[in-house]
């Protein structure tokens, strides 16, 4: 069993507050994403749990083992740095043998365990070249080698892709999914990127201003949103909020905003008439159609990506974006209609951002 | 969905405890720490308390070898340097040119970094010599005339000293000018000569704007190391004649030998004044 | 083969006369002592360029020490030798414990460490002679080789230090993270990832401590007055005083003193140049 727990962790720098007393469970062989801005403290986090950040509150516990005491060394974790931190004078055999080589491991198991590695991570040719010598990607397996030979109750991630470029990031990914499926380890990873949060993770929490705004599976975060910030960061392109007002006259429910009337999902039962909310809605979510019903906008800029299109346009002086399948005939400054369905729509509190349902 | 309940956790807050690396770090610096207290704190306090009786800058401001080392001092200070440092800018325009010969040029030029003192101090010292010195003999072959008693006028012998103390110092200042020529990006040279600037316009435009904080740093820390530098006036003149080219380096020994510690330790902190100012812009630019 | 107009004629001929003037006053003081080294006693004050009957009897007396002044040169090449390998060595463990605890092991109170070795470095060395000097003797280490042993140490540590660390700083700190989560103590840290990554550094700042003990006048006059236990440079300098001195042996000994900086300064001159001009000067 390695599980992973947070109890009420604090961490200050001098008199600043980082992270506010954040709590949650990993269960054993999760792949668990922290996902945010900069400087929402997932990094900190991350370092926290790997021992390189004094903890200034709370506990963090592995395998149900208070570890705060412990240094990195006891704690049976690995971590993959962001720029991998790769030693430059050892080959890469001895990058990967250097823990088991600290400990003062038998030849033969450092010898089994590097090749292992090297295997499962399609290192074999180059155990005896130097970083230097190596591509981004392959110092980048390197790095993961490294943490697979010391067979850790944990695996720790620390943003490992943002380095590489952007076909290569995605490579990786998959690479670093596989390797979770093949080696059923329990995995934290910290990224800022909300693609690599929704491809990757089991479960993801996303964290903003030092506290944790919410807990969820990908689609869970992705379908409903505990609040405005999880809503507007997980999906590309963003969601489109508007401000508004919730309506209820007799037993129909909409949102009032920028002088249109917007659908909302059937049996919404939080909110009172009157009362100021968000509207969101995705943009694929959205459609247009020539006719006259919908919602009427102005459009702005058609960009067609191939597949899709996507579309900026206006209603009551905000901007919305519309991603459609397909291609359309609709040209800048022609007024088009929005259709959407309002069991998609999501509306929050206008003051506090909590999700209504 | 939301949160995980937070269980209620009676946990202190951690411990400032001492962990290994700090513990290390501590341990690590004790040898260059017990250097420090034993070879610089208790020598200076040492010195600082010698020098504490009021009587002793009574004595040495009578002195009027005291005096004549002070200007010696400042008109070393001023001329040496600034000569040394305007040289050392043009050669590192010089070096900086791309040739083969510039190149062994650049390599023979440390020298007089790399090597001792002492000796090359002697040599000049001995071509100077009035009676047998190279200098007089080809003097005297040439115009069959004796030459001057070099070293014998206390003008021409701080000048010697002076020209001794660039001869050393010279290179490793123009390396470091160098060195902040090189950083300027060539490309700005490109966009003036496309501008039609001159040479001289280079220099003033690209260069000279770019190396001016290098130029000032390093005028500053030189003035703090020629005013340490002991041997050039030491060896070749031992402050003669009559202590007429003491510089403020040079006169601690001289009292030291004449059995006044006091008055040794009293004229190095009447430098401090001098020395603490340039050593705290220094340090602050350092630390930029 | 650069065509030659009359832009690169005079272009060459300015670097020209910058050039050999440069030439012949680098290298006048130092050819003046070689002329002496090789000149026979009478002839060596002639002015010539070249003397007419070259030889190495100078060099020959020196070496045997067969003169009055020269009797204990062989035991003062090797207390300068020993004296300055030892301070070599001693600045290179004070200064790498110093730097690495300061750059890597971020010890709590580092930046007063370092700000505490700069000042020391920025004061003049002569100015810190006398002090030290009465301190030596206080100590009762004075004609003592250690007393000059710890005093250049004393000297060289700050700037090492500082070389240190900047060199030092350039290394990322994962790495060290990386170290501490495969399970390296400080110890192994220092020893299996930072001294193999500082070499390139820890020759320069060993050449450079090594070079200015070996190279030494004033406190090793001050500090040792032994005919036995001083180095060269003061024997050298004890020639001076006397009227009736060898000159030509004086600078025989003088060139021979000469040389194993200068060799040792051109084998390890990438190493210097690199280490010492980005010390010196913060760019």
């Amino acid at each position: 069993m390695a599980s992973v727990s947070f109890r009420q962790i604090a961490k200050n720098f001098g008199k600043v507050k980082v992270i506010h007393g954040i709590s949650f469970d990993i269960q054993d062989g999760e792949f668990v994403v922290l996902v945010g801005p900069s400087g929402c403290g997932k990094s900190t986090l991350l370092r926290m749990l790997a021992g390189l950040e004094p903890i200034s509150g709370g506990d963090v516990l592995i395998d149900g083992k208070v570890v705060n005491e412990l240094e990195s060394k006891d704690r049976d974790i690995a971590m993959v740095f962001q720029s991998y931190a790769l030693y430059p004078h050892m080959t890469v055999r001895e990058n990967m043998a250097f823990s088991l080589k600290l400990r003062k491991a038998d030849q033969s198991l450092t010898d089994e365990r590097v090749n292992n590695a090297a295997r499962i991570l399609n290192l074999d040719v180059l155990l005896d070249r130097y970083p230097r010598e190596l591509s981004g990607g392959q110092r980048q397996r390197v790095a993961m080698g490294r943490a697979i030979v010391r067979d850790p109750k944990v695996f720790l991630f620390d943003e490992p892709l943002s380095n590489l470029d952007a076909k290569l990031r995605v490579a990786m990914r998959a690479e670093i999914k596989a390797l979770h499926q093949r080696l059923k380890t329990t995995t934290v990873y910290v990224t800022h990127d909300q693609i690599e949060a929704m491809t990757m993770a089991d479960r993801i929490v996303v964290m903003h201003d030092g506290i944790v705004e919410q807990i969820g599976t990908p689609l869970e975060l992705y379908d409903r949103p505990g609040n405005l910030f999880v809503a507007q960061f997980i999906g590309s392109p963003a969601m489109n909020v508007l401000p508004g007002v919730l309506r209820r006259s007799g037993g129909t429910v909409q949102v009032e905003a920028k002088g249109q009337y917007w659908p909302v999902p059937t049996g919404l039962a939080g909110g009172a008439d009157g009362q100021a909310v968000s509207y969101g809605i995705r943009p694929s979510d959205l459609t247009i159609s020539g006719s006259g019903n919908g919602i009427p906008a102005k459009v702005i800029v058609v960009e067609p990506t191939g597949a899709e299109t996507e579309l900026l346009v206006e209603v009551g002086g905000q901007q919305l974006v519309v991603v459609i399948h397909g291609r359309t005939q609709a040209q800048p400054d022609e007024i088009v209609h929005l259709i959407m369905d309002g069991a998609k729509a999501h509306v929050f509190d206008g003051a506090s951002g909590q999700r209504i349902e | 969905m939301s949160q995980a309940a937070a269980l209620p956790v009676q946990s202190a807050p951690t411990p400032r405890k001492l962990d290994s690396w700090e513990f290390w770090g501590r341990i690590l610096v004790i040898p260059y720490l017990l250097v420090f207290f034993i070879f610089v704190v208790y020598p200076v306090s040492y010195g600082l308390w010698l020098a504490r009786h009021p009587a002793s800058y009574v004595k040495l401001f009578d002195d009027p070898i005291f005096f004549r080392t002070v200007v010696n001092t400042v008109v070393f200070l001023v001329v040496a340097i600034n000569v040394k440092m305007a040289i050392a800018l043009v050669l590192s325009g010089f070096f900086i040119q791309v040739r083969w010969w510039i190149k062994a040029l650049s390599v023979l030029f440390i020298l007089p970094w790399a090597v001792p003192s002492i000796p090359t101090i002697l040599s000049v010292r001995f071509m100077l010599n009035p009676e047998w010195g190279v200098i007089n003999t080809l003097i005297f072959k040439l115009t069959g005339l004796d030459g001057p008693n070099w070293l014998n006028d206390p003008t021409l012998a701080l000048s010697f000293s002076m020209l001794m103390h660039i001869w050393k110092s010279l290179p490793f200042w123009t390396l470091i000018l160098l060195a902040g020529r090189l950083a300027i990006p060539g490309e700005q040279y490109e966009a003036a000569s496309v501008d039609g600037a001159s040479s001289w316009q280079k220099f003033r435009y690209v260069t000279w704007p770019s190396m001016r904080t290098l130029y000032l740093t390093s005028t500053i820390l030189s003035m703090i190391w020629t005013l340490g530098d002991f041997n050039s006036v030491y060896l070749l003149t031992g402050g003669g004649p009559a202590d007429l080219t003491h510089v403020l380096a040079t006169l601690g020994i001289r009292y030291l030998r004449l059995d006044q510690v006091d008055l040794s330790m009293a004229s190095i902190v009447v430098a401090l004044p001098l020395v603490l100012p340039l050593v705290y812009i220094m340090m602050k630019r350092l630390s930029k | 083969m650069t065509r030659l107009t009359l832009k690169t004629v005079t272009t060459e001929a300015k670097l020209l006369l910058i050039g050999i003037p440069v030439f012949i006053w680098t290298v006048i003081p130092v050819y003046h002592l070689f002329l002496f080294a090789i000149s026979p006693r009478d002839s060596a004050t002639s002015g010539r360029l070249w003397p007419k009957e070259p030889t190495l009897q100078n060099f020959s007396i020196v070496f045997q020490q067969k003169h009055f002044y020269l009797d204990h040169f062989w035991l003062q090449m090797w207390n300068s030798l020993l004296i300055a390998v030892t301070v070599g060595a001693l600045t290179l463990f004070v200064s790498t414990c110093a730097a690495f605890a300061i750059s890597r092991l971020r010890v709590r109170g580092g930046r007063t460490v370092m700000n505490l070795a700069l000042f020391t470095y920025f004061i003049p060395a002569a100015f810190l002679a006398v002090p030290m000097y009465k301190a030596m003797g206080n100590y009762g280490l004075l004609n003592n080789q250690w007393a000059l042993i710890l005093a250049m140490v004393t000297i060289a540590s700050p700037y090492c230090i500082w070389v240190l660390k900047q060199a030092s700083d350039k290394l990322p700190y994962e790495l060290d993270e990386a170290a501490k989560m495969d399970g390296a103590t400080a110890l192994q840290l220092f020893r299996l990832v930072y001294l193999p990554l500082m070499v390139p550094s820890l020759v320069a700042v060993g050449t450079y401590s090594l070079l200015l003990a070996w190279n030494e006048y004033l406190y090793a006059f001050l500090l040792l007055s032994n005919d036995r236990s001083v180095t060269v440079a003061v024997a050298l300098g004890s020639f001076l005083s006397a009227d009736d001195s060898p000159w030509e042996l004086l600078m025989t000994t003088g060139l021979i003193y000469a040389l194993p900086p200068a060799a040792i300064y051109y084998a390890f001159k990438r190493y210097m140049v690199t280490g010492l001009t980005a010390g010196a000067v913060k760019s």
